[in-house]
């Protein structure tokens, strides 16, 4: 046995002896290599070596202005001179003291202040108290948050629904669970705060198509598609999202989404329908703006809405086939890193899903409150109506800008104060100015909702039509 | 490394190859590999040799420099879908000791196949071709670039 395994070891000796010579060159360099690599390599970060030399570093010293912690603020600083609103901001609302009528808060069916809600939320306070604080995913799932994704699965025939904690966060979070570093979204100027911030946190290339123009989105769409076939294996990593509202909280527009579901089949774009506003307010049985157009809801990828206009609860949900939810729940931030909505939300939103299935008729009776106002305030001189007539939150913007900003606001704020003197609360559209990437020109919304009567809103109007003969002659 | 609980590195692929499990695991891997094809009848010592190691510096080529972007759902918005395993290795910081370890690991075994085919003209060719394959990518020189745009996307 010995002798076999020395006669082989002895061959290979004997090979070495006979390499060639460039075979052990070779092999000599790797090894000085190896011991290159073990005693002489220090780690260093690759694209990080750059320094600043020492006159740089006094120059950005030099350049820095430390600003005040808090900045002098004038007295008529609308943030300090604010209104108290007692009580819920149902139809009657109590601001400063005084009974108005509510034209302000997205309360579009009446429910916030409905006894039926009401008593479902305290019967689910008291069955399950606040909650427990916990992530959906951890401990925080109650029956009644399953129960609410059903049945909204169900209200919007659609596979799945999930919910979240925050209406806000809802699409912010949704838009960068799919779309990553690389993706394309194509976006409308006019879209929400929330949009902008989901946009924000996807990191991806973002294009803004002219707001409803659906000749700019297919240019940019075709520039896209020419920039595909010329470098098909980056096309294959990259994935291409449309995202728009249903009914704009900026503008009171509806989106064109028959034409939309046709450019996204043409150039094969998937579609994110933000319907906040639209949810619970379009449509035969409150569908929203599919159901409005007749557009097939398989045809939408993704569809959100908050539940805190026409559901009047907390919170928000998404919903579409069940491969696309599902990735929600390991990848939504706002899912898995919030506490889950307290028990009595839900609950709320279960009830007022029931009375929007009980009685359909609410959504017809919002329809002619909407129009009728649309109709009244038209041809309010120096005021621009600007929004559909099926809109429950319409705009009125200056005729004539004064081109300034807040001297523009100042004049929306005087009229606001007039009708609130006169009983009738409205509100001027609020933005983060810093932050807003299109800033929308100033206006006061005025909401609509099934709760105001025929004399509330002649009365809003007649007051609007006498402060705009006031304060804009 | 916390053994039994949550970790918080946001890509798992940057420290995953620093687990001394995974080093032995991988020299287990390459010797069984080689006992397998060792317990074939008919293939000749050097063959087996050089089978082992073309199948090993076929397999790291994969796994650590085609292979793009993560298995895991990271929470950084897909920082790492255009750079390969060893790219994103300690967060791309050169000659950390797990990169060592894998650049060492191939040239060992390329001696040792050296040796044990007798130092043959043919397996020294096909051998130093594959050995290349998986040294060069290991350069601090080409961290990041793609040679003619190959495997770019």
């Amino acid at each position: 046995m010995a002798a076999g395994q020395q006669w082989v070891l002895v061959e290979m000796v004997q090979a070495f002896y006979e390499a060639p010579a460039y075979h052990l060159i070779l092999e000599g360099i790797l090894i000085l290599w190896i011991v290159r690599l073990l005693f002489f390599s220090k780690t260093y970060k690759p694209h990080e070596t750059y320094k600043l030399t020492e006159k740089e570093k006094e120059d950005l010293i030099e350049e820095w202005q430390p600003e005040p912690l808090v900045p002098p603020v004038s007295k008529d600083h609308p943030s300090l001179n604010y209104d108290v609103v007692t009580g819920p901001p149902s139809h009657k609302i109590i601001i400063n003291g005084k009974e108005c009528t509510n034209f302000a808060s997205f309360n579009f069916l009446g429910l916030l202040d409905s006894d039926r809600v009401k008593d479902k939320a305290l019967a689910s306070l008291k069955k399950y108290g606040v909650g427990t604080c916990g992530p959906r995913g951890f401990y925080g799932t109650f029956d009644v948050h399953l129960e609410l994704e059903s049945r909204l699965a169900k209200f919007m025939r659609t596979e799945e629904a999930i919910i979240y904690s925050y209406g806000f966060a809802t699409i912010a979070s949704a838009i960068p669970a799919y779309s990553k570093r690389g993706d394309i979204i194509f976006v409308d100027e006019a879209a929400c705060f929330s949009i902008q911030k989901g946009l924000q946190a996807s990191r991806s290339f973002i294009k803004y198509f002219k707001h409803n123009d659906m000749e700019d989105l297919e240019r940019l769409l075709k520039e896209q598609e020419l920039e595909d076939q010329k470098n098909p294996r980056k096309a294959r990593v990259t994935r291409k999202f449309i995202v728009v509202e249903g009914l704009y909280i900026n503008t009171a527009d509806v989106c064109p989404l028959p034409e939309l579901v046709r450019l996204k089949y043409k150039y094969k774009v998937r579609i994110f329908l933000e319907e906040s506003m639209s949810f619970g307010v379009l449509g035969e049985h409150g569908k929203g703006v599919t159901e409005h157009f007749g557009v097939n809801i398989d045809d939408i990828d993704l569809i959100s809405a908050n539940m805190e206009n026409a559901v009047a609860s907390i919170g928000g949900f998404c919903c579409g086939r069940s491969f696309v939810i599902d990735h929600q729940r390991l990848s939504g931030q706002g899912y898995c890193f919030s506490a889950s909505l307290p028990p009595m939300l839900a609950a709320a939103a279960i009830e007022a899903l029931s009375i929007m299935e009980e009685d359909p008729e609410i959504f017809s009776v919002l329809k002619r409150r909407c129009s009728q106002v649309h109709q009244a305030l038209q041809g309010i001189p120096g005021l621009k109506l600007v929004g559909v007539p099926f809109s429950p939150a319409l705009h009125l913007q200056l005729e004539r800008s004064s081109g300034c900003r807040s001297s523009d606001l100042q004049l929306l704020r005087s009229i606001v104060d007039h009708c609130l003197d006169r009983h009738v609360a409205l509100t001027v559209a609020r933005y983060l100015e810093k932050e807003e990437r299109f800033m929308p020109p100033p206006s006061i919304r005025v909401v609509v909702t099934v709760e105001q009567t025929d004399e509330d809103i002649q009365k809003a109007v007649s007051c609007i039509r006498e402060a705009a003969s006031i304060f804009l002659r | 490394m916390n053994v039994g609980v949550a970790h918080s590195e946001v890509n798992p692929n940057t420290r995953v190859m620093n687990s001394r499990g995974i080093w032995l695991t991988y020299l287990l891997l390459t010797v069984v590999l080689h006992v397998v094809l060792l317990s074939i009848p008919f293939l000749t010592v050097p063959l087996v040799w050089t089978l082992t190691n073309v199948i090993h510096n076929l397999a790291m080529y994969l796994f650590l420099h085609t292979v793009k972007g993560t298995p895991f759902e990271t929470p950084d918005q897909g920082k790492a879908r255009l750079l390969t395993h060893w790219e994103q290795m300690d967060n791309g910081i050169q000659f950390t000791s797990s990169r060592k370890f894998l650049t060492i690991s191939p040239i060992v075994l390329y001696i040792l196949t050296s040796f044990y085919t007798k130092y043959d003209p043919t397996h020294f060719f096909i051998n130093t071709c594959s050995l290349l394959s998986v040294l060069l990518p290991k350069l601090p020189q080409f961290h990041g670039v793609r040679v003619f745009g190959i495997n770019k996307y």
